[in-house]
């Protein structure tokens, strides 16, 4: 179950206690009267003698304390007015609380008492929890929380009969808890007691509450006055730790008290957490260290002056320091055996911590997962002995997963990335949760198929190296033991937390990586498209001013023409007037071609066999070449038997021409070559010319498509033909490519798919 | 090309030279006679039972036929017209807005004598002149001030006694699908400017089938 659930209902669980602790039987009328009298208003004494007196067996019992106080008063001379008068006030309210609360401890005893005899059968000596000797804590502490407020009259917060009080009443939550859950209290002191701990700790984990906060509460309900609130609630935290409150003095000593009586043995607190030492919390509190001492020395004789005094404890105080003694005895016995049993755990987790230093120590410089899943199985070769070892680790959705296998030291047999198995098999992954127990064959059957030479399979166990709520990689051993579970959790918790922490970290430098990656990208795309941009543009402007353009050129054209055929041939004017016709042309040709851009071409698609349109093609280009170039052979490879493909014959030929053409100019040694072939994909025609002419450089290369470069003397359609081509065979979805060697050759690769890509819009 | 060239005379006597005949508008009952090669009374009886649409001289009985009429009643009849047409030259009509481009065509297509060279700055003069005019091939602008190409294609082509007229299409932009649909609306042939004039004069000879 998830922790919030186990939260929940622990907090039902406390609330219920509370509202239990509410019904608790109050402190009777006159305790609480005499609580709410501070020690300065002895004016009030008349109302105690007059409460006292309204409560008959409070008058008796006081009347006979005075008398056994041997005061040298006759006893029937004696009556509340003169005890007041004889002991003084806080004595007799002190006395008066004291026994109050005795009943209250006592009340409650009986009933759980008949509790424990309703339910065991045995009653087993029934309880750990010695309310008697929590009474005897309790009255230790308020004596000595009295004695050392004494003994430092120059510290005011230290008002003695406010001490004792405190003292008196600070562990009253333990006497709360115990009466509302009378057998889930008797667990958290016998844990306590088994462990030597600090029964406060042991009651959160049990009950949900501590008693100082139980007790808090309590001392609220019945509207204490806030020293003692606090002293119950605060005295079980150290000084230092202690809010700045107008009392944290009285506090500080009712903790410091109860450490000594602690020390002492005298009672019982439940707690056997011994933290401090004496002096060294008394220094703090800047109280006197020796005179703690004496203190804590005197502490057995002025209980049990005190006790005869109260009549509340008919225990000599020879008896009561036997039981003391007998007490630390006992005390002592138990940590031994609590020392032993740790000393076993700890030979055991001391190996168990070496090896995970030695492997922290290695991780911290870990390269890459392999390495680190390397060093697992080494650990682990280690911490469980030699044998098989193999590793899954998990990759992201989608991403391959790693399988690797180890020699029995732990090094490195194979590592290898496999496709990341089905759905189903992820969905194993994650349960697989409990460590030993699911075999090999169960869980992940389909990584038998990368291990190799695994003697036995079906040996072969899971560990799941759990970091978070899924395994991070999951380790595959043949051991048949395993280290005990808390020792083996460290283990796995600490491999899984390397390995966690290098895949984040292996994702987080590929997500860097791709980031990277993605930003060149975004900066080449944004230059490209601000290249398309300006060609796009440039066309716009072509567009629109080719109108205005071509009539002047059809004019200058036109006029030249006539000139040419009114000049007779072979003279200067006649050549002239020649190249200014071609020209013309030539510049209406390259607005035609910066049109392009603007209205890139689409491919109208008919069957069209190649080899015919190829043949043509060559035979127009030949023609040409007589006028315009030196005469290149041309050779051409096409398969006549291939069947028509859907292309538009026009703009493929219109490209070949083009790429033609820049292999004529590149002074082929001894020809230009034309393949064409549907492949190396079935829908992909590949047309090739290749020339064994000057070839380009890399720089050339680089910017042979861009429209207007050219690395060739000024001559016929210079700089737009590649281009040209670009776009034709864009018009199809295509590209051309260009591959080329200075000296050796250039060779130009149209690449014309032989259906639209999705996404283009057909030509109609 | 003057309506009157005819001076009143019964012209019987004396036969036409082909460029008169050529040119002639209006015909008097013996020429229309000799072009159709039949009698003049022939001539007469078709003209006074409405056959052959014509008129008389105001203040005369002379009978006079419009060329127009009488080439009607020589296809109705199947009459050859080659007598009437031959030695006549070609009447081209030029519209382009660009007056640089209409002198040079002017130029190129005066420097051969069989044609007859019109101009037109405007789809609106073009529209007057095809009617007058009655060219046998336009030289049209596809992008002109006041109309396109496409639209003077397409108005031209409803009108009957155009329907022998050519038309070339001349452009310094048009894209392919333009051209198609210039060609589908009646055009006959699409020329991008520049061109090239013994290209374009070869064309025309044959779109006027005068090889």
């Amino acid at each position: 179950m998830s922790t919030t659930s186990v939260d929940a209902s622990r907090a039902r669980r406390v609330e219920l206690i509370l509202g239990q602790l509410e019904s608790l039987p109050t402190l009777p009328a006159v305790a609480m009267r005499l609580l709410a009298l501070t020690t300065s208003e002895e004016s009030e004494s008349e109302e105690v003698v007059r409460l006292i007196k309204a409560d008959p067996s409070l008058t008796s019992k006081l009347l006979s304390l005075c008398r056994r106080s041997n005061m040298g008063v006759r006893a029937d001379a004696i009556s509340i007015d003169r005890v007041v008068l004889l002991l003084g006030y806080n004595a007799v309210r002190n006395a008066v609380l004291s026994l109050k609360v005795f009943q209250l401890f006592h009340a409650g005893a009986e009933e759980a008492e008949a509790l424990d005899a309703a339910s065991g059968p045995e009653g087993e000596a029934a309880s750990n929890f010695d309310r008697r000797g929590l009474w005897q804590h309790s009255l230790a502490v308020a004596i000595c929380c009295e004695l050392l407020a004494h003994a430092h009259p120059h510290i005011p917060e230290l008002r003695p009969s406010d001490a004792f009080v405190c003292g008196l009443l600070h562990d009253i939550g333990k006497v709360a808890l115990h009466m509302v859950l009378p057998r889930a209290y008797q667990r958290v002191t016998e844990l306590a007691e088994l462990n030597q701990g600090n029964v406060a700790e042991f009651e959160r984990r049990v009950v949900g509450i501590d008693h100082h906060t139980a007790g808090k509460r309590l001392a609220e309900q019945w509207q204490l006055p806030h020293e003692i609130q606090d002293s119950i609630w605060l005295h079980g935290s150290s000084y230092e730790l202690l809010p700045r409150l107008e009392h944290r003095a009285l506090v500080g000593l009712v903790g410091l008290a109860d450490l000594v009586v602690r020390r002492q043995h005298i009672g019982y607190s439940g707690n056997f957490a011994i933290s401090a030492s004496p002096s060294v919390m008394a220094r703090a509190m800047g109280l006197d260290p020796e005179k703690v001492e004496q203190v804590a020395g005197r502490l057995f004789e002025e209980i049990r002056l005190q006790g005869e005094l109260l009549g509340l404890d008919d225990q000599p105080s020879q008896e009561l320091f036997l039981r003391s003694i007998q007490n630390a005895n006992e005390a002592l016995g138990r940590l031994n055996a609590a020392l032993e049993r740790r000393g076993r755990a700890a030979s055991r987790q001391a190996r168990t911590l070496a090896s995970i230093a030695a492997f922290q120590a290695q991780a911290g410089s870990s390269a890459g997962l392999a390495d680190v899943l390397g060093r697992v199985a080494a650990a682990a070769s280690e911490a469980l002995g030699q044998g098989f070892y193999a590793m899954v680790c998990r990759g992201a959705s989608g991403e391959p997963w790693l399988v690797a296998q180890f020699g029995p030291d732990g090094q490195v047999r194979r590592a290898k990335y496999v496709d990341p198995p089905s759905r189903a098999v992820q969905d194993a992954w994650r349960t697989a949760s409990d460590p030993g127990a699911v075999g090999l064959m169960a869980l992940l059957p389909w990584v038998t198929d990368y291990l190799i030479d695994a003697s036995d399979l079906h040996q072969v166990r899971l560990l799941p190296l759990a970091c978070g709520e899924e395994p991070a990689a999951v380790l595959l051993h043949d051991r048949p033991m395993l280290p005990p579970r808390e020792e083996l959790e460290a283990l796995t918790l600490t491999w899984a937390a390397a390995i966690g922490a290098t895949v984040q970290n292996e994702s987080a430098k590929r997500l860097g990586e791709e980031l990277a990656e993605a930003n060149r990208q975004l900066a080449e795309t944004q230059d490209r498209l601000l290249d398309s941009q300006t060609l796009i543009r440039l066309g716009e402007m072509a567009a629109g001013a080719a109108h205005e353009m071509n009539n002047p050129l059809a004019v200058i054209s036109g006029r030249s023409q006539l000139l040419v055929q009114s000049l007779g041939p072979g003279s200067e004017e006649h050549k002239s007037a020649a190249k200014i016709v071609e020209q013309s042309h030539r510049l209406s040709d390259l607005i035609s071609f910066l049109r392009m851009f603007a209205d890139p071409p689409k491919a109208e698609r008919a069957p069209t066999k190649v080899g015919p349109m190829l043949d043509e093609l060559v035979r127009a280009v030949q023609a040409e070449a007589k006028e315009y170039h030196k005469d290149v052979p041309l050779s051409m490879k096409v398969d006549p038997s291939a069947p028509p493909v859907m292309i538009d014959a026009k703009k493929v030929a219109g490209a070949v021409r083009e790429l033609v053409l820049n292999a004529m100019q590149a002074s082929p040694k001894s020809s230009v070559h034309i393949s064409a072939k549907v492949g190396p994909e079935p829908d992909l025609l590949t047309i090739q010319v290749a020339d064994d002419g000057l070839g380009m450089e890399r720089a050339v290369l680089e910017h042979a498509m861009d429209p207007f470069f050219s690395s060739k003397a000024a001559g016929r359609r210079t700089g737009m033909g590649l281009p040209r081509a670009q776009l034709l065979a864009r018009a199809h979805g295509g590209e051309i490519k260009l591959s080329s060697t200075p000296n050796r050759g250039t060779t130009a690769t149209l690449l014309i798919p032989l259906r639209d890509p999705p996404g283009v819009e057909r030509s109609k | 090309m003057s309506a009157h060239g005819n001076n009143g005379k019964p012209a019987a006597e004396e036969s036409l030279t082909p460029s008169e005949l050529a040119n002639k508008m209006v015909f008097t009952t013996g020429e229309a006679a000799e072009v159709c090669k039949v009698s003049q009374q022939t001539i007469i009886r078709c003209f006074d039972s409405g056959r052959l649409h014509g008129f008389r001289v105001p203040g005369s009985r002379f009978r006079r036929i419009p060329r127009e009429e009488l080439i009607r009643f020589m296809r109705e009849n199947n009459i050859p017209t080659e007598l009437l047409e031959a030695g006549r030259k070609k009447r081209i009509l030029v519209v382009d807005d660009d007056e640089q481009i209409v002198e040079l065509f002017v130029d190129v297509l005066s420097r051969d004598d069989r044609f007859e060279v019109k101009t037109a700055k405007s789809g609106y003069d073009a529209g007057v002149l095809t009617e007058q005019f009655k060219p046998d091939l336009m030289i049209l602008d596809y992008m002109l001030g006041d109309i396109n190409g496409n639209v003077v294609c397409q108005t031209v082509r409803k009108i009957p006694t155009l329907a022998g007229m050519k038309i070339i299409i001349v452009s310094g932009v048009v894209k392919q699908h333009e051209i198609d649909d210039l060609l589908s609306a009646g055009a006959d042939e699409f020329v991008k400017k520049p061109f090239n004039i013994e290209r374009l004069m070869g064309r025309i000879g044959e779109l006027l089938e005068i090889g």
